[in-house]
């Protein structure tokens, strides 16, 4: 091994321990804070009468944050960038149409098989590629995602061509009526802290420092007996899994797909906006849906200015602050802290 | 066969776009490690150019020129000041070109609305040779094609400068030792690489109208011809852009044209498992990450 190699390694050990003192040092108050304001501001937002048009966006907002979430843990932990990911959301959102049209499957009962087809998918196309390496990896998640719209396309009466599919309401659980916008929103809106917390957990576990030791030196992990392959396909599958539920939801909650909805720009988008919030921080995925949806409307831009905007101050976040917003911010906190604290 | 001639003539005008962008993208990828996804887009700003150009009365030839040296001038000002602050770290530099394709096709829809433009045939006139038609346009695109791949690749392979250059791309910290002004070349071929998207732009307009979304679907076939061809391999590049382009000219000629751009992703994901460095090998990229 050479110096370089052995610099490299010994990095990221004392970043990652510089990160965790400084956790440490948080007190759990501090440490509270912020799951507090998650949960109540999502699970309380309908009660500050935010009108319909507010709640559909918050709805949509919240299902396009699940699949950011399986991005982050795939980019963020693992350390593996797809543009594919909204073909992904794809796969489970017809698997949920076709499954509702043809055996009559509703959402609860489509939804783990819209997981497992989507995670299916995503270990198919990563079981060859992810072997190749970075670059080949994000061009074939490109080129799969055009694949897939194309196939979405062209497949007749299976997934009704360029006009797509239609599909009923949710299915009422537990006596919930989801006909009212207030309740699907709470519906997604667990999902998201579900997200949150599948994530959390991902981060501080076991498995979670297994991928990022491939993130950060995938030569040294293989060396000390981790299944680097096995690993990085099963990342994508896990990824993949959280952009079929978020597919799933998303077609119920439009109860109209077409393909253009999966194609080649939404996946753009997805990987945007988790660059955006920060793809290692636990709130970046859901900091960089809110910028990009809620920021537009607070400043009042029209879409094209919006989308202007939006990659002019994503490229101004990616040179200034590598880590996203959330990053920043944390760092922003810890600066201010120690100062208060005066050290 | 007269048809099948005839489709194969209409391809090699395809092809010449897709190797025009190919060989820029297998250069500033070779040389830098940049995934420039923006690069689709460069070609699109550079059919618009012409666009304005020639809608504004201007002649096709003054439009083809402004817009390889628009493009140019863009790459520049892209380069010295986004993609060289990233490059020990190509993964911030894609991210930056995923920003670039929002901004870049917004600006042009912004202030040029979305709908798709087309200018009239600079050249008009079919030439027949043996029963086969031959559309001049086509024939003069493919022979423009044909003279900037003679131009790049000797430049390549036979001058100092190209000397130079793939000693850059296979060991960056050597060759700046013996004195290759190693950055200078980095914004050298990201410029040229960027002109070639301009000049693509300009004979793409020249033959089918173009949307301000065009940009990703050549992109990924820019990145199809790169990989396959092997990266930083210009020979490689022609090859693979030419059965690229046959493939699309054909599967549009015989029968399935709605199933044409499926046909080249899956050829460039088969290639990509079978032959992860492509076909004619190239370089791995340089060692950064």
């Amino acid at each position: 091994m050479t110096d370089t190699q052995i610099a490299v390694a010994a990095a990221p050990a004392s970043r990652e321990t510089t990160v965790k003192a400084a956790a440490a040092d948080l007190t759990l108050v501090e440490r509270l804070i912020m799951p507090t304001i998650l949960i109540v501001v999502l699970l309380g937002l309908p009660w500050f009468n935010p009108g319909y048009r507010l709640l559909s966006l918050a709805t949509s907002t919240g299902i396009s944050t699940i699949a950011l979430y399986g991005l982050a843990i795939l980019v963020g932990q693992a350390g593996i960038m797809s543009v594919g990911h909204a073909a992904l959301m794809g796969v489970g959102a017809y698997t949920g149409a076709i499954l509702a049209r043809d055996l009559g499957l509703n959402l609860w009962a489509a939804m783990p098989f819209a997981a497992i087809f989507s995670a299916g998918v995503a270990g198919l196309v990563g079981l060859p590629s992810l072997r190749v390496g970075g670059h080949h990896f994000v061009i074939i998640t490109f080129a799969f995602c055009g694949l897939l719209t194309i196939v979405l396309t062209n497949g007749g009466v299976f997934t009704g061509g360029a006009t797509g599919l239609d599909i009923g309401a949710i299915t009422p659980l537990f006596g919930v009526n989801f006909g009212k916008l207030q309740n699907t929103y709470l519906l997604v809106a667990c999902f998201v802290l579900a997200s949150v917390l599948l994530t959390f957990w991902v981060m501080t576990s076991r498995y979670g420092r297994t991928l990022r030791s491939i993130r950060e030196n995938e030569k040294l992990a293989a060396a000390l007996g981790v299944d680097v392959n096995f690993h990085k396909i099963v990342a994508f599958m896990v990824s993949g899994a959280f952009a079929g539920v978020a597919g799933i939801l998303q077609v119920y909650f439009l109860q109209h797909i077409s393909p253009e909805l999966f194609g080649a720009f939404p996946s753009v988008y997805i990987a945007l906006m988790v660059m955006l919030g920060g793809p290692r921080m636990l709130y970046g995925p859901l900091a960089g849906a809110l910028i990009v949806t809620f920021l537009p409307e607070v400043l009042r831009l029209d879409p094209i200015d919006a989308r202007i905007a939006y990659g002019v101050g994503l490229i101004a976040v990616i040179l200034l602050l590598p880590g996203g917003v959330m990053a920043g911010l944390a760092s922003l906190y810890r600066t201010l802290r120690n100062q208060a604290v005066g050290r | 066969m007269d048809i099948f001639l005839q489709q194969l003539v209409n391809s090699l005008s395809v092809a010449s776009v897709i190797i025009l962008i190919g060989i820029g993208i297998t250069l500033i990828f070779g040389l830098t490690g940049i995934i420039n996804f923006a690069h689709g887009e460069f070609l699109m700003v550079g059919g618009m150019t012409t666009w304005l150009v020639v809608s504004n009365g201007g002649s096709f030839i003054l439009g083809l020129v402004a817009a390889v040296l628009i493009v140019g001038l863009l790459g520049f000002v892209l380069e010295r000041g986004l993609f060289r602050l990233t490059l020990d770290r190509p993964m911030n530099g894609f991210i930056i070109s995923l920003g670039l394709i929002v901004v870049l096709q917004h600006v042009v829809i912004r202030f040029w609305n979305s709908y798709q433009k087309s200018i009239p045939e600079p050249l008009s006139g079919v030439w027949e040779i043996g029963g086969v038609r031959i559309i001049i346009m086509r024939a003069v695109v493919v022979l423009v094609t044909a003279i900037i791949v003679a131009i790049t690749f000797f430049g390549i392979s036979r001058s100092r400068y190209g000397l130079a250059l793939r000693a850059s791309v296979a060991d960056q910290e050597t060759a700046s030792l013996m004195g290759v002004p190693v950055r200078r070349y980095v914004t050298g071929v990201f410029i040229y690489g960027s002109m070639l998207a301009g000049l693509g732009g300009a004979l793409m307009i020249a033959l089918f109208p173009i949307t301000p979304f065009i940009g990703s679907s050549i992109v990924v076939r820019g990145f199809a011809v790169a990989l396959i061809g092997g990266l930083g391999n210009v020979a490689g590049a022609v090859v693979a852009g030419l059965v690229l382009g046959l493939m699309d000219g054909l599967s549009a000629g015989y029968g399935l044209p709605e199933w044409t751009e499926a046909y080249s992703f899956a050829l460039m994901i088969l290639i990509l498992l079978l032959r992860p460095h492509g076909l004619l090998g190239g370089t791995a990229g340089p060692r950064a990450v």
